[in-house]
């Protein structure tokens, strides 16, 4: 193991470094992706080893710096985020060979490709480091690194805008991670994760709520919780694809790793029911909210960043499922909830990073990612189309894909509610269960409009008429992930015992016998009485249904062959604008829900002189309010800014002055330390 | 031998969801011409249909894609396979592994997806408008039904149907927390009429663009296309109604494999399918189709009935 | 618990369900009639618990309240109020304060709300009605937050006459009916304050053309 690591770290570095010794754009793509690929499949290996190797490896190097050291822990639960972050690693940096040649000319592509490789270094390393200086750099290394290459395109309107506050953000959270760190580094004596572990006596009630709820605020700044998810759609989306895939799949992800580790490793799992139930509201509100917004998105990357905050909220339901049962003693339902969480951690990082993927070609196709100026793709781009179907039937959660498994396993840990002792989560936890059914049925609306508007129908604009399949390695980039999302639903019997390691030590108990009924055949929740699936059998019945179909429209049908024809447009030629837009596909849910829209609709309209009844002219503009920013983020930033505005008195831009103000706090440090 | 009577059970409930769901069809459609003092079409019409539409040339729209032709099947394969996750004459149906309630409300939702992105495909103005309401009513169904199914479940302690409707029929018409029960159903009633397309919500009869949503997406179908469409419609009106006369009054399903219980429950639960389908014939005689933008107060009013029933399951147990 | 008295307050429990539901259906129509028609129901329904409640417990004055609120409750009030709307004119709520489907929901969670707060006293109450207690205060709730959702008077009056209900199932469930000297006081008033409501609406539209209460604002100027 210890080689693997060693091979991936040296993959890394290599893809880093060499791609800055050549000025040749294509041979410094070539270095980098290839580095970043070779570390990828070494990291598939090494989370594979490391899940089910009886001990943790660990690594540590001193340093001169007092409570720094270099410490890595390959324990199973970081083995999972290796290997999650190691698999879309792969996938976009295969991707990247065909997808960076948009960018030749205009950014050095060697520096990206060395970028990246850093990115997913810090992210694999971030999971693995076992000290919390160590994390908290390599933390801040990931945040900057993503900065850095979400600005990659800085020169496009907003992207500039969107990295400061993307970087403002992450800063407050990593504020915050600091706090919990020096709580636990109270009662720990030192920063090393081992310490927090065993620590030499438990902290106060008080001080662990509060760790308890920085951790939530820090790490959920970079996960995107609701409230804090604000900077998410502005960021992801401006990224290149490629990045925008790792960001949303993988780097959201070390938020949960972390939020894990802190609940259920450093604190031991011992927590009141309340945080538990938090972590659940949380999750509850998020993935609502993040679906709602997405609906109203037309850009097609922004859509997939609200969907990553929908995500992110159904694997928090999973995992404040499981911290709601475990303080109460069901521990096997909390491993059951979880393992629901985390199997949602590695789908949603295949899917969404799919999708990313999907919708970086498209932009590679059509230079635009505004929905209403697609349509049609799918005939000019079959794979792509095809390979995006397949993501957006995943993340709508439909079987027999890898989304609806796992949104299954959420939703049974939310009914296995029953077993719990108050009235009060019995009731809340099949309401949390309704407000993801309602989830779920707004993403497959979401997603019948991003598929259907972007794919489907005539084209709507020249972009789009013009598109052409994108390059094989994109086209492999993306299969991969297709496949792996295939995978990943029709055998949880592979799937549920890997992540049975990694809950089993966070919990206490193991459940893969119990989840998996029939050799595997069959998935339950720990009462196999209680439910059970098998998603091989649907796929089956799916298919049989289809063949039976088939035949009995070839039996009675005799082979008729099918004539063409154009549709039906009323007696007129048939145009693209007579089309539905994805406005207007979502303008009843839009009424629907406008108590949480609150919308704004501006029509203006010219007529002809000669009659009110025809139309010259006509501009439909509609604005959707993001209740958060306006009601959260905007009062602070103006309160901010007035109190700058009062600490300009001291500014006068005098270096004279600005030298006494060094002068006067080294004077006044030196006499209150002596 | 076991395995062998579990294939053939598997099969017979698969031709009997075939060939009754174009039956229910004819009933409801007799039940709305007599009320409207028609002597209506035979019960057998809509075999006819089916027929006819089979064996006639399908028309394909020029600017569709293969999502345009492969809809039809997919749309008929998720609605006989969740057909298949659920007892329909037998309290313990082969194939209930397979998936859970949840898993059969997915399944649906795999249809309703295809069908939306198949009402897209054409291009058309129509194809467009009924996806899209065909979306948003989707959408205010799904937790109604998640929370009326689950108050159910509650009772039977369980979320597979098999066990649900095995265990209330043991009990042979005693109901364990009628307010719950009541409601649940009354909810589950509301979301049947809301998915499958009937009034108030939907008008299966009306060609007319301001009122359709499910014809709207079928609109640019024809041929065997259109006949698998409509089939799996019927299909999917008749699988909840089985879900309703099984779950909420399961009294008289075969509870074992004996030969004698297979014949009465099967006549049991025909009788109860046509029974259930008169009903829904008087209402859609009855009421008229509300504005869509109504429709959420419907289904607001179903998932009400769903929470309270969920309530009143945990607190009012006599 | 023997079989008669589950069964007696299995019979109550769906009463009071029955009760509460009607709440809802009042809280989701639009139209003036077909509320007051709701309240007649639910005073129906009521009388019916009440009859229930006399017969499970051998207490004969329940019978005379049952029998009071039919004719109060399910026949001269209701005919006052559509009395009153025939005179009006009006015929449907098109805009309310809070849309119907949130309606609902705030509703849904307001029952959610009185069963939590009764909880601790439910096992104090009497074995037959104890739940009834719960679904009373939802009642009273629900009919309070009625009258704030709506606009016209006669709504308004609906909201507070489901409230007076829902008190008289509190009463009947926590302590199997008021005396009957109270009872009857609590009648009168109901029906007074019922004509009074309905004189007061037609000095409404008289004075600002419309029955809507949100119109009194103009009285501050």
């Amino acid at each position: 193991m210890t080689t693997l690591l060693t091979v991936l770290l040296a993959c890394y570095l290599l893809g880093g470094v060499l791609p800055l010794c050549t000025s040749r754009p294509s041979l410094q793509t070539i270095l980098a992706h290839s580095g970043a690929a070779a570390a990828g499949v070494a990291g598939i290996a090494l989370g594979l080893l490391g899940l089910f190797a009886a001990q943790p490896l660990t690594l540590s190097v001193p340093s001169n710096i007092p409570s720094l050291t270099f410490a890595l822990r390959l324990d199973p639960l970081a083995a999972f985020f290796v290997l999650t972050i190691s698999l879309v690693g792969l996938a976009a940096s295969i991707y990247a060979y065909g997808y960076v040649r948009e960018f030749t000319g205009r950014v050095s592509v060697g520096l990206l490709g060395s970028l990246l490789n850093g990115f997913l270094l810090s992210m694999t390393l971030v999971v693995l480091a076992d000290n919390g200086f160590f994390f908290l750099i390599l933390w801040e290394a990931m945040s900057l690194l993503s900065y850095v290459l979400v600005v990659t395109d800085h020169e496009r309107p907003g992207v500039r805008e969107a990295g400061l506050f993307y970087l403002i953000m992450t800063h407050v959270g990593t504020a915050f991670i600091i706090l919990t760190f020096v709580i636990f580094s109270q009662e720990a004596g030192s920063f090393s994760f081992d310490d927090f572990r065993h620590p030499d006596q438990r902290l106060p009630e008080g001080l662990r709520s509060i760790a308890f709820f920085t951790a939530l605020i820090g790490f959920g700044a970079k996960a995107g919780i609701v409230p804090l998810h604000v900077w998410l759609p502005y960021a992801h989306p401006a990224a290149p694809s490629h990045i925008s895939a790792l960001m949303s799949g993988v780097m959201i992800k070390t938020a949960v790793y972390a939020l894990i580790r802190v609940y259920f490793d450093f604190l031991e799992g011992v927590f009141p029911w309340w945080w538990g139930f938090t972590v659940l509201s949380v999750g509850a509100l998020s993935a609502l909210l993040g679906v709602m917004y997405a609906l109203m998105e037309h850009d097609l990357k922004s859509l997939l960043a609200f969907h990553s905050v929908e995500n992110i909220g159904i694997i928090l339901l999973g995992i404040g499922a499981g911290m709601i049962f475990h303080t109460y003693g069901l521990h096997e339902l909390a491993a059951l909830g979880l393992l629901a969480g985390l199997y949602h951690t590695i789908n949603h990082a295949t899917f969404k990073a799919l999708l990313f993927l999907g919708a970086g070609a498209v932009q590679f196709a059509t230079h635009t990612r505004d929905i209403e100026e697609y349509g049609g793709l799918l005939r000019r781009m079959p794979w792509t189309g095809l390979f995006f179907l397949i993501g957006a039937v995943s993340i709508a959660a439909l079987p027999p894909t890898n989304g609806f498994v796992s949104e299954w396993l959420v939703f049974q840990s939310l009914f296995l509610s029953v077993q719990l002792p108050t009235l009060f989560l019995k009731l809340m936890l099949p309401i949390a269960a309704a407000i993801l059914a309602l989830t779920g049925a707004l993403a497959l609306a979401c997603f019948a409009k991003a598929f259907g508007m972007s794919f489907l129908a005539q084209p709507r604009s020249a972009h789009a008429r013009q598109a052409v399949e994108v390059p094989l390695s994109m086209r492999i980039g993306m299969g991969l992930l297709a496949g792996s999302c295939v995978v990943l639903g029709l055998a949880p019997m592979l799937i549920v015992p890997l992540l049975d390691r990694v809950t089993g030590p966070l919990t206490g108990v193991a459940i893969s016998e119990k989840v998996l009924a029939l050799d595997g055949w069959v998935v339950a929740p720990v009462t196999v009485e209680f439910s059970s699936i098998s998603t091989p059998v649907l796929a089956a019945l799916l298919v049989g249904g289809g063949l039976v179909g088939l035949l009995i429209a070839r039996w009675l049908g005799k082979g008729l062959p099918v004539r063409y024809s154009r549709t039906w447009g009323c007696g007129l030629p048939l145009t693209p604008r007579m089309e539905y837009t994805a406005t207007g596909f979502v303008q009843p849910i839009k009424q629907v829900f406008e108590t949480i829209y609150q919308p704004t609709v501006k029509l203006e309209r010219e007529f002809l002189e000669q009659s009110k009844y025809f139309i010259r002219h006509q501009r439909f503009e509609f604005h959707i309010e993001p209740i958060f920013e306006t009601y959260m983020y905007r009062p602070v930033v103006t309160k901010l800014l007035a109190v700058a505005e009062r600490l300009r008195v001291i500014q006068v831009g005098s270096l004279h002055l600005y030298l006494t103000y060094i002068f006067v706090t080294l004077v006044l440090l030196l006499l209150w330390a002596g | 031998m076991y395995a062998m009577v579990q294939l053939v059970l598997i099969v017979v409930q698969f031709v009997m969801l075939l060939a009754l769901a174009p039956f229910i069809v004819g009933v409801i459609r007799k039940v709305k011409a007599r009320l409207q003092c028609r002597r209506g079409a035979g019960l057998l019409q809509p075999y006819a249909d089916l027929a006819k539409l089979f064996r006639k040339q399908p028309v394909r729209s020029s600017t569709t894609s293969w999502i345009f032709t492969a809809a039809p099947y997919i749309v008929f394969a998720s609605t006989v396979a969740a057909g298949l996750l659920m007892p329909v004459f037998l309290s313990h149906t082969p194939l209930n592994f397979a998936g859970n309630i949840i898993a059969l409300v997915y399944l649906l939702a795999l249809g309703t997806f295809f069908l939306i992105l198949a009402g897209l495909d054409a291009g058309s103005a129509f194809g467009g408008m009924g996806s899209s309401r065909e979306a948003i009513v989707a959408t205010l169904a799904e937790p109604a039904m998640m929370l009326s199914i689950l108050a159910i479940a509650l009772t039977a302690g369980s979320t597979n149907l098999s066990t649900i409707v095995h265990q209330s029929a043991l009990l042979e018409g005693v109901v364990l927390a009628p307010p719950a029960h009541l409601m649940a159903l009354a909810a589950m009633f509301i979301v049947t009429l809301a998915e499958t397309g009937r009034v108030p919500v939907d008008n299966p009869a009306t060609h007319l663009e301001l009122t359709m949503i499910h014809e709207a997406m079928l609109l640019e179908y024809s041929g065997r296309y259109l006949a698998l469409m409509e089939w799996a419609a019927g299909i999917k009106l008749l699988v909840f109604l089985t879900l309703i006369v099984n779950v909420f009054a399961p009294w008289g399903i075969a509870t074992s494999v004996a030969p004698l219980a297979l014949v009465t429950g099967t006549a049991v639960y025909v009788v109860k399918v046509a029974g259930l389908a008169v009903v829904i014939g008087v209402i859609e005689s009855m009421f008229a189709k509300l504005r869509l933008f109504r429709v959420p107060e419907l289904l607001g009013a179903a998932f009400i009935l769903a929470l309270l029933a969920l309530v009143f399951f945990y607190t009012l147990r006599g | 618990m023997s079989e008669s008295t589950h069964l007696g307050s299995q019979l109550v429990n769906l009463c009071s369900v029955l009760l509460l539901l009607s709440c809802f259906a009042v809280v989701a129509q639009r139209r003036l009639s077909a509320c007051v028609d709701l309240f007649a129901l639910q005073s129906f329904f009521l009388a019916t618990t009440a009859a229930l409640v006399a017969f499970l417990t051998g207490h004969r004055h329940i019978y005379l309240a049952a029998a009071l609120t039919v004719v109060v409750k399910v026949i001269v009030l209701p005919r006052i109020l559509r009395k009153v709307i025939e005179r009006l004119n009006v015929s449907r709520e098109l805009v309310m304060n809070i849309n119907i489907p949130a309606g609902l929901l705030i509703c849904g969670g307001l029952v959610v709300v009185a069963f939590f707060i009764t909880q601790p006293i439910i096992p104090l109450g009497y074995l037959l009605t104890r739940d009834s207690l719960a679904i009373a205060l939802a009642i009273i709730l629900i009919g309070f937050f009625t009258m704030i959702a709506r606009k016209k008077a006669v709504t308004q009056m609906v909201g507070f006459l489901v409230m007076e209900n829902g008190v008289f199932l509190g009463t009947t469930a926590a302590a199997y009916g008021m005396p009957l000297i109270v009872e009857l006081g609590v009648f009168f008033d109901v029906l007074v304050a019922g004509l009074i409501a309905g004189i007061y609406t037609h000095r409404l539209q008289d004075a600002f053309d419309s029955v809507d209460t949100s119109e009194l604002t103009a009285l501050k100027e």
